[in-house]
């Protein structure tokens, strides 16, 4: 019970609590790789770089939002990164099928939240460890998307509005970052001043003691799981039009990604407190790491060292801290 | 919880005993497989065909011990697809050198070992979890391979007999060799588990590590144990796997962590610790390579074994869940 009200109160962001918190020692070494990286490379701080990099952190962005309220939630989803691919397929194909736009959309986001949705029964009704289910509908998804088209599916109508949705621009900032500062935002919003966000800390804390105060507890893990669903599917949309294809071989990796600016935003796998703030920090963190390693002419082979390195070092530091407040 | 009740009761009999475990179940579904490809699939049933299975199982096999004991610990082991390529690395280099297999093997098993120890101490010692431990591990050897090799393959040069046999080498031209480590290895790790101190300690620190602890078990010592043993494991499928593709791949065992993960699970080894066998393991690992091989036999395309692989795993794990809910009357 104890356990429920303390995450509960870390939640909300107080000064107190945040430099209680790993955000503050992520954000002092976000803002330390920035200085680092522009002291040696002054191109780091160009327009060009720096909306790179937000387009970069988009992507990651839009599935972490939703990958984060289902960590909290104390459950997992290793399929995002096969359902990225195969949600540009599917909305390439239907694209060229129908010349609509609309439709493309449509069912593109209705095959991501089918994804999640299936993922959620795996894991609420059937009772499957996340873990493992969705091991098995990623191996599922990944074979599915070869049935369902060996080659790229290419554009054919070159829809304007398709391809704004990856390369356009809203003003100064980029489409992919518009709408992953809203879809951030949404949950964010709902993570910290909802009904349903403070059952979610609560249901990763101890599921057991919410089932028993009479929440459905199932509902709000399917849920999670049909958000981070959309979530890919907005993020899927999103890469199709960037590469102007659908690629049933992207996003191989991807999930390992999410999870790593999850897990390094301070949320614990174990479930019942993190934050999306921390999430942002994450993925910021590992993206300027990206782009570092590229400006400064490293190996990019290091883009997989370096954030390996980070993650163990990052949740290291976390441990301490939370035994030298125990 | 029931098994309490039940031993309380006096023993119940042996079939009721073997038909509340998930090895039965999974021992059907093998037997299942093999007279449904039997009679389906062309050139299924024969001794060549299934000493081949044998011997492409023995790389999960291999590393699926490693991986059932890491989990029977209550610990997790995600790294062991990047060190198959890791291993393979310091093993051709060597080889490729010095013309000798042994300073080869001598190499990557000390690579191996380094791997291992990390992991144990990280996890086990300083307490991080060990998904992420291993997670880190994994993204950190697979980079590390790509620098050290620019992402090409480094070829076999020595061409080594003994190296060469490891591939396609038969024991009285009957049983690959691979199959004949896998088996031999599979041997010491049931008796270690069953009959040893040693395994009767991970089952102890898996299924309940605060009573292991006041039984003064060394939780922290054991646990290590098995990251150093899993990693060791892995390191014997790798040198498998580079003497079958008779070079040092920078691609080589990606995704093999799921596989194997899968397998273990398929035979009955609980993610929480403290439960599983393996014997469960071995069927696992056997179900998943007949199913993949009987679909070739009936030449679907093979992204069909994926689909159903998948689906499997998830019936398989929703079954033992659902079965284990009525023992509990929940």
């Amino acid at each position: 019970m104890t356990e429920i009200l303390r995450t509960g109160a870390s939640g909300r962001t107080s000064f107190a609590s945040l430099t209680g918190s790993g955000q503050l020692v992520l954000g002092v070494l976000l803002v330390a790789l920035c200085l680092g990286i522009s002291a040696a490379a002054p191109q780091f701080y160009s327009e060009a770089n720096i909306i790179a990099i937000l387009r970069q952190c988009a992507l990651v962005l839009i599935v972490a939002s939703g990958m984060t309220m289902l960590i909290i939630a104390a459950e997992v989803d290793l399929s995002v990164g096969a359902s990225l691919a195969f949600v540009g397929c599917v909305g390439m194909a239907v694209l060229n099928a129908t010349d609509s736009l609309a439709l493309g959309l449509v069912s593109a986001l209705a095959f991501a939240g089918a994804v999640g949705l299936v993922n959620g029964i795996v894991v609420t009704l059937l009772r499957v460890n996340s873990l493992i289910g969705t091991i098995g509908t990623m191996m599922m998804l990944q074979g599915g998307v070869y049935l369902f088209t060996r080659e790229a599916v290419q554009n054919h109508h070159q829809l304007a509005s398709f391809t704004a949705l990856g390369a356009g621009y809203w003003g100064p900032l980029p489409i992919p970052v518009i709408f992953a500062v809203a879809i951030f935002a949404l949950c964010a919003v709902t993570l910290r001043f909802t009904t349903i966000g403070r059952y979610l800390y609560a249901v990763g804390a101890n599921e057991r003691a919410v089932r028993l105060s009479g929440i459905r507890s199932a509902r709000l893990k399917l849920a999670a799981f049909v958000v981070t669903g959309l979530c890919v599917g907005v993020a899927g949309l999103i890469l199709a039009s960037l590469m102007n294809a659908g690629q049933p071989t992207a996003g191989r990796g991807f999930e390992l990604t999410v999870i790593a600016a999850v897990i390094l935003g301070g949320t614990s796998l174990t479930g019942g407190s993190g934050s999306l703030f921390g999430t942002l920090l994450g993925v910021l963190v590992l993206k300027v790491i990206d782009n570092g390693i590229i400006i400064l002419g490293w190996n990019q082979d290091l883009q997989m060292v370096v954030p390996g390195i980070i993650i163990i070092l990052a949740s290291y530091f976390d441990l301490l801290r939370s035994r030298h407040h125990a | 919880m029931s098994s309490v009740t039940d031993r309380a009761l006096g023993p119940p009999p042996v079939w009721r005993r073997l038909i509340g475990r998930q090895e039965t179940a999974a021992f059907i579904c093998l037997v299942a497989l093999l007279v449904f490809f039997s009679l389906t699939a062309d050139n299924f049933f024969s001794t060549r065909n299934f000493t081949n299975v044998l011997g492409q199982a023995s790389l999960t096999l291999i590393a699926g011990i490693g991986c059932a004991v890491v989990f029977i610990s209550g610990e997790v082991d995600i790294s062991i697809g990047s060190l198959l390529a890791t291993v393979a690395l310091p093993l051709i280099v060597i080889m490729n050198d010095t013309n000798s297999l042994l300073l080869g093997v001598a190499g990557a098993m000390a690579v191996g070992l380094a791997v291992g120890v990390i992991n144990g101490f990280l996890s086990a010692y300083l307490g991080i979890n060990s998904l992420i431990v291993t997670l880190g591990m994994m993204f950190t050897l697979r980079g590390g391979v790509y620098l050290y090799t620019g992402q090409r393959a480094i070829a076999d040069d020595a061409g080594l007999d003994s190296f060469i046999a490891l591939s396609d080498g038969r024991l009285f031209d009957v049983l690959p060799y691979s199959a004949v480590i896998a088996i031999i290895l599979l041997g010491v790790f049931v008796y270690v588990l069953r009959f040893r101190r040693f395994g009767r300690q991970i089952y102890a620190v898996g299924g309940n590590r605060e009573v292991a602890r006041l039984a003064g078990y060394d939780v922290r010592r054991v646990k290590f144990t098995c990251f150093v043993i899993s990693s060791l494991l892995a390191t014997c499928s790798g040198i498998i796997l580079a003497a079958r593709v008779g070079s040092a791949q920078h691609i080589a065992g990606l995704n093999f962590e799921f596989q194997v993960v899968a397998a273990t699970v398929l035979g009955g080894v609980s993610l929480s610790g403290g439960i599983g066998s393996l014997g469960g393991m071995t069927l696992g690992v056997l179900i998943l390579q007949f199913l993949s091989n009987g679909l070739r036999g009936l030449s679907l395309p093979t992204e069909w074994q994926l689909v159903i692989t998948g689906a499997i795993i998830i019936a398989a794990v929703a079954l033992d869940e659902l079965k284990r809910r009525r023992a509990h009357g929940d």
